[in-house]
């Protein structure tokens, strides 16, 4: 059993090994003199390390004893090493050989004894260093031909071109700083060349912005649904008609009481399996707004049973219907009053997109992994990192700054308009007192404290 | 008893089990000024929320004008647009200035166009005082001012009726004055006016008749010369004695 693994295992070894020779002999095939040859790089950007691959049949009427491979200017040959395969016909034969890295960059390789005329060259040179800027460079190759009067004369095997690309800015700028003796020195410390290898950051940044766009479009997209549908549920949730009140109950606990990774799943897979198929980014869309709707709800709904009764009457007895007293009078309270929560869910929305990677969303946690996996190093995190600061370091400090301003309008301290004088004795808008409650001259009045019972913690949630 | 503007019947209002009003019948002939006296959870703050339905009667009828006020059938936004109200806690509207808070419902209700709405505000706050202050937000105004624009707002949609409803209540004693002044001269203009207070000078000035509630019923009324000084019954001796 074991053994015929191993035997079959020799026979696809040995196989694979003809295919490789019947290649490189149709590659040859015409078999006229090296220069029917032809060179290969490996890499399709320039300024890289890469193997060069020289195919070539020897000439009909000469050996061959040396091969020179005059790499032009610009190209590093400085640590190359050479593997060279020679046949004849099919069979492979042994070849001796010796490598020199001359003063010009050539590349010269000697044979002894000399390779007999007809026989099949296979050259790879590794790790030649490319010049950055791409296009066709020529690579002369000179060969010592020994003829069968052991005469030997130079001759060249012209032609033979390699063509490649000029690296985006930002590779071609990596590769730069991997020489820099500084970037070197920084990445002698392990943490930062783990975190903040300046290689990478350079390349992640650009690669990442794609990734950041999307889940700024994920969120751009997806909150102002949730806005919407937050509003309709909050006033579902306020309905006069029980069973209204009640689906829009059910609806929030659900959502708020289940994790954002369990409800996308539900939508990637779920649906799928039930036969509706949106395309991803829409699926991730409707995931984050039905998520998000939930949150919002109920900070509207907070927001709008926050503002105090007495102002729905005051515009009531204005003959004001209910939708024009929200319109006018509730809601605009209510938007300076839930503005700084819905902030807060905004930036958590943003932050949840993350999760999204895990059904292969394009957004920038799944960038910078891909990266991360594809490189072995953590910096593309730190970058991913940063854009997403980017977005929430200044909402962070904007809900700070709305906090602070409604804290001042609703305490009744703001100042009076500019240009005019002094406001008077000041006194928050009152409190409405029990009915009756305070018999005259009995002190001062009811209401002197600011109105502000919405917490605004009872609204926010914990991250999630 | 033609001239009638408010009509209330055999008026009931109760929350739940507790029964607030038990019966009040009045009526309010057009001009007058109606002063309703009454310990804390007499009715009185109630029997007036009856009156624009802010509560729903549990029976009895209120009419206004030739419109009952608690049928179903009535469309309770127009006859809430003629009979104005000022409340104890002012409920300005804290995202509006001044003017902005006396033109909302004359642009969404009245449909008056932004100009007129404008000159009428403006108009009805210089009217009590306030021609400086048109601009400023209610948290710039002391409650004093505060409660002068609720009643400037609530004047700048032609009311027939003024309901007043503890409006001093909540005030710094300093800031009564201004508010009673607005309201003295409102009735020396002929408004009809529904007042809730224990501004005891203000109602033996102002009054054209006192009513005394007491749990919830009216026990005494009158002018107020003869409820204030020969009160009938013990209850408004009582309460009389106590607040003086």
């Amino acid at each position: 059993m074991g053994d015929r693994i191993v035997r079959s295992m020799r026979l696809r070894r040995a196989a694979a090994g003809a295919l490789l020779i019947v290649l490189m002999l149709s590659v040859a095939a015409p078999a006229l003199a090296m220069s029917t040859s032809r060179i290969t790089i490996d890499q399709k950007t320039g300024g890289l390390q890469t193997r060069f691959t020289y195919q070539a049949t020897a000439d009909e009427d000469a050996g061959v004893d040396r091969i020179d491979f005059l790499f032009p200017e610009g190209f590093d040959t400085e640590d190359v090493y050479v593997e060279l395969t020679l046949l004849d016909g099919l069979k492979r034969i042994k070849a001796d050989y010796e490598v020199e890295i001359l003063e010009s960059g050539a590349v010269s390789i000697s044979f002894d004894p000399a390779v007999p005329a007809k026989s099949n060259l296979f050259i790879e040179v590794y790790d030649v260093i490319t010049p950055i800027a791409g296009g066709t460079y020529e690579i002369p190759v000179e060969y010592e031909a020994v003829t069968t009067d052991d005469d030997t004369e130079t001759r060249k095997d012209p032609g033979l071109t390699v063509t490649y690309a000029t690296p985006p800015r930002q590779e071609a700028l990596s590769r730069w700083l991997e020489n820099q003796s500084l970037v070197r020195s920084w990445n002698s410390v392990k943490f930062l060349n783990i975190f903040f290898k300046p290689q990478h950051i350079v390349v992640a940044f650009p690669l990442l912005f794609k990734g950041w766009l999307k889940s700024l479009s994920l969120v751009l997209l997806a909150f102002p649904i949730s806005i919407i549908g937050g509003l309709l549920i909050a006033f579902m949730k306020m309905a006069k008609i029980a069973p209204v009140r009640w689906i829009a109950s059910v609806y929030i606990n659900v959502i708020r009481g289940t994790p954002l990774f369990l409800q996308i799943f539900v939508v990637f897979i779920g649906f799928r399996t039930i036969g509706i198929r949106l395309p991803d980014f829409l699926s991730a869309v409707a995931v984050l707004s039905f998520n998000s709707s939930a949150y919002l709800a109920e900070i509207f709904r907070a927001g709008i049973q926050s503002i105090s009764r007495g102002q729905f009457e005051a515009a009531s007895s204005l003959g004001m219907t209910y939708w024009q007293a929200m319109q006018h009078v509730i809601i605009p309270q209510t938007v300076r009053r839930v503005l700084p929560t819905m902030t807060s869910e905004f930036i958590l929305l943003f932050k949840d997109t993350a999760l999204l990677a895990a059904v292969g969303i394009f957004e920038l946690m799944m960038y910078s992994q891909n990266y991360v996996a594809r490189n072995a190093n953590l910096t593309a995190f730190t970058v991913a990192a940063i854009y997403y600061l980017i977005i929430t370091i200044p909402l962070i400090n904007l809900v700070g700054r709305l906090e602070a301003r409604l804290a001042q309008s609703e305490g009744g301290s703001s100042a009076p308009p500019k240009g005019r004088h002094k406001r008077g004795v000041l006194l928050g808008s009152g409190a409405a007192a029990p009915e009756g409650a305070p018999a005259p001259g009995l002190g001062p009045a009811v209401g002197s404290g600011p109105q502000v019972d919405f917490d605004h913690s009872a609204a926010k949630h914990e991250s999630r | 008893m033609a001239d009638a503007i408010v009509r209330i019947k055999d008026l009931h209002k109760a929350f739940g089990s507790l029964e607030v009003l038990k019966g009040v019948d009045m009526d309010v002939q057009r001009g007058e000024v109606v002063v309703i006296l009454g310990p804390s959870g007499s009715g009185k703050s109630t029997l007036l929320r009856c009156v624009n339905r802010l509560e729903e009667p549990t029976g009895g009828e209120i009419w206004f004008e030739d419109v009952q006020v608690n049928s179903p059938k009535t469309n309770i936004n127009e006859v809430r647009e003629r009979i104005g109200m000022v409340f104890q806690s002012f409920n300005l509207f804290p995202h509006l200035t001044a003017k902005g808070n006396v033109m909302l419902a004359q642009r969404k209700v009245m449909k008056r166009d932004k100009a007129e709405a404008e000159r009428i505000a403006v108009e009805q706050l210089t009217r009590v005082g306030l021609a400086d202050r048109v601009d400023y937000f209610p948290a710039q105004l002391s409650g004093g001012q505060q409660q002068r624009v609720a009643i400037a707002r609530a004047l700048a949609m032609d009311p027939h009726v003024m309901l007043f409803d503890e409006v001093t209540s909540a005030l710094d004693p300093e800031l009564v004055r201004g508010v009673l002044d607005v309201m003295k001269e409102l009735a020396k203009a002929g408004m009809t006016m529904l007042v809730v207070t224990h501004e005891m000078g203000f109602a033996r000035d102002v009054a054209t008749r006192a009513v005394f509630m007491d749990g919830g019923v009216i026990v005494e009324e009158g002018s107020p010369a003869e409820v204030f000084d020969h009160p009938q019954h013990e209850r408004t001796k009582d309460f009389l004695g106590h607040i003086s």
